[in-house]
């Protein structure tokens, strides 16, 4: 077992294409990281540079305190679970998952034991004279799995070995390869782009963003404390809302414009906040859907006059989007989308399926104002003074 | 919800039984066309080996061709110089697997190798066989490239002999199957996932062990058909080759059962024993062809 660290990693492809850049990130004995992103944000790159099916172009990379630059795939000592399981197709299951010991040069009655462990463990046992083949995707999952962890590495790579899977056996496969890893406390670095995975797995998670890695923390300190718009929007679903105001003069308050209407925070947010001080000065005010809700009268707190445009209803919730009222421009929220469109402050709204909310109605919501964020309305960091 | 049922036919044919019905009605022009150009002229083959037969007329004349026929020499020559020639067929598979491997690794160049090495396959046999028979000539280009080594005192003249004209031969068509043999391989080595040659590499494989233990089975399917078409191609294709090169001398030494069916319906007009004699290739070629499908099939 192993801790991994990236130094000023960078993998530049021929046409100059820079695939990651400058990475570092350390991951500890024992730790399950996982790297997350939307496609082509560099992560199975840094994967792949891990693993020594990639050059590195500069930078330094080591293994159990290894530089690994140089050293092959075979001696870094390291298990892969592949994306699509490349499971040898005319190797039964246990043939699979001994491979790796075989060419090690283990006796067959090691092998045998180690393969019939994996097995337990995985519940694979009455497959293991089956050919992949013969197997569901699940279980062939499972043997991917197995194959690792046989080979008691010092570090498991995995290449998103869920994304496979239909909803149902991705759930279930996630709780237990989280099982698996707690169980043998290998340091893991798992890629995905599926945030969820991301947020239920990994003891910490790594965004990655066109080739650089936007923030490592806890899955909770993401979602609580995005470093930026990017990872507020990745982290979530729904996405952070995130909405243009301006900064406006307030008696003992933040003041801020939203479109054309007042929005007034507590003045904490000035102290925690690097805040622009100047009237007009542009920021993004982030607000995640669970934080607004339907207020009716007069109320305290900051709210917004809102139109409900559309009503998703999905069973333990409904998702009801509300165009605020009146209002001018607004950033998109989609996270791969940085052009800032003309179209109505539009916000999500996470409400219990109770909730009696029609396309049409006119709402006050009131944002929930301790778990508002503020973002750089140009360069998109969070203005947060810890984190900023 | 109810649905009517009033007025409601039973279906004559029931869905599985029209469909097989189809199935057979849509088989019947490709079945009838089997029959007429393999099912028939393979009977008329058997029939013919009972007869004299002349090319116009026939004579029945009972089993003789067949005792007759066995006790030639010249048949138990072909059919050794047949066996003889397998022995090319492991460096028809070798060559352009290894030729297959070195380009599938792209090196420098490979677009213009896959195209040399293809090239034997878009030229005629005939013209390959003339370029051999220039090539193993006495003062032909092998001797030329010995004498160039400073081999000056060494003379071959591997057609004048022999001894050395089948494996001539053997040598040309192992060239004359390098392009064919060569792409199938690429195609295949082209099918392995990629993924499973990673997996191997992390597992712990070097070269040789991925080619052992994952390259070559994948391409178990397309050597097994490569064997096929070679070995039917050795029994039944060679014929131009060995018209040109050797004309099946000196004696009998290259001349192979496909050869000797030529010379003994055309060359002797003996058509019975020729009918005969391309009954016994047709065995050989389909007990090879179903030895292999059964090899195929077993793995499945």
């Amino acid at each position: 077992m192993a801790e991994i660290t990236f130094s000023g990693v960078t993998k530049v492809f021929p046409g100059d294409v820079t695939a990651v850049d400058n990475l570092n990130l350390h991951v500890a004995d024992g730790e399950f990281m996982v790297l997350v992103g939307p496609s082509g944000c560099g992560k199975t790159t840094a994967l792949r540079m891990l693993a020594g099916l990639e050059e590195i172009s500069s930078g330094t990379l080591s293994i159990g305190g290894r530089v690994v630059n140089h050293v092959l795939p075979k001696d870094r000592d390291v298990a892969m679970v592949f994306q699509n399981y490349a499971l040898y197709p005319h190797m039964t299951v246990a043939q699979n998952m001994g491979f790796a010991l075989k060419i090690r040069g283990e006796s067959k009655a090691e092998v045998d034991r180690k393969v019939r462990e994996a097995a337990t463990i995985l519940r694979l046992g009455e497959y293991l004279d089956r050919r992949p083949r013969a197997l569901s995707g699940g279980q062939r999952q499972r043997v991917a799995m197995g194959r690792a962890i046989v080979r008691s590495p010092q570090a498991f790579l995995m290449d998103e070995p869920l994304s496979n899977l239909d909803a149902q056996l991705r759930v279930e496969m996630r709780v237990e390869i989280a099982r698996i890893q707690r169980l043998l406390g290998v340091a893991t670095v798992y890629v995905t782009h599926d945030q969820i995975e991301a947020m239920t797995m990994g003891d910490r998670v790594a965004v990655m963003r066109g080739g650089q890695l936007q923030q490592v923390a806890p899955p909770q300190v993401l979602y609580d404390h995005p470093a930026n718009e990017f990872v507020a929007g990745f982290m979530g679903s729904p996405p952070m809302n995130l909405v243009r105001a301006r900064i406006s003069p307030s008696e003992g308050r933040v003041g801020l414009v939203v479109g054309d209407q007042r929005l007034d925070v507590p003045a904490a947010y000035g102290a925690s906040h690097d805040l622009p001080r100047e009237e007009g000065a542009e920021v993004v005010l982030g607000v995640r859907p669970e934080d607004i809700d339907v207020v009716g009268g007069d109320v305290t707190g900051p709210t917004l006059k809102t139109r409900v445009e559309r009503r998703e209803a999905l069973g333990a919730e409904i998702l009801v989007h509300l165009s605020v009222a009146d209002a001018g421009t607004a950033r998109s929220v989609a996270y791969d989308e940085d052009v800032a469109v003309a179209r109505p402050t539009m916000l999500v709204a996470r409400m219990a399926p109770q909730a009696r909310v029609e396309v049409g109605d006119v709402l006050t919501v009131r944002l929930n104002e301790e778990r508002l964020h503020f973002f750089d309305s140009t360069r998109g960091v969070t203005l947060r003074r810890e984190c900023a | 919800m109810t649905v009517s049922t009033v007025g409601a036919r039973a279906p004559r044919l029931t869905l599985r039984r029209r469909r097989q019905l189809a199935g057979a009605l849509f088989a019947l022009p490709a079945v009838a066309l089997v029959i007429g150009l393999i099912a028939v002229p393979i009977g008329q083959a058997i029939y013919y080996s009972f007869t004299q037969w002349n090319g116009l007329t026939s004579t029945w004349i009972g089993p003789s061709t067949w005792t007759q026929a066995f006790h030639n020499p010249n048949l138990w020559t072909a059919l050794e110089n047949n066996a003889w020639l397998l022995l090319a067929v492991p460096f028809a598979l070798g060559l352009p697997l290894l030729i297959a491997m070195l380009l599938h690794q792209r090196v420098i160049g490979w677009k213009i190798f896959r195209s040399i090495y293809f090239l034997p396959t878009a030229i005629s046999w005939v013209v390959l066989g003339l370029v051999a028979e220039r090539f193993f000539a006495f003062q032909g280009t092998l001797n030329s490239l010995i004498h160039f080594f400073g081999l000056s005192h060494v003379n071959t003249n591997m057609l004048g002999y022999e001894s050395t004209a089948l494996s001539a031969l053997g040598i040309t068509f192992v060239f004359t199957m390098i392009g064919t043999n060569t792409m199938l391989f690429l195609t295949g080595l082209a099918t392995l996932d990629t993924s499973l040659e990673e997996a191997a590499r992390i597992d712990g494989a070097g070269r040789w062990r991925i080619f052992r233990h994952i390259t070559l089975p994948h391409l178990s399917r397309f050597i097994q058909l490569a064997f096929v078409m070679t070995v039917i191609a050795l029994f039944s294709a060679l014929f131009s080759l060995i018209f040109v090169m050797t004309g099946g001398g000196p004696g009998y030494a290259t001349t192979t059962m496909e050869f000797l069916i030529y010379q003994t319906g055309f060359a002797q007009g003996d058509f019975g024993t020729a009918a005969l004699y391309g009954l016994i290739l047709f065995v050989l070629t389909a007990i090879v062809g179903i030895v292999q499908l059964r090899l195929i099939g077993s793995d499945e």
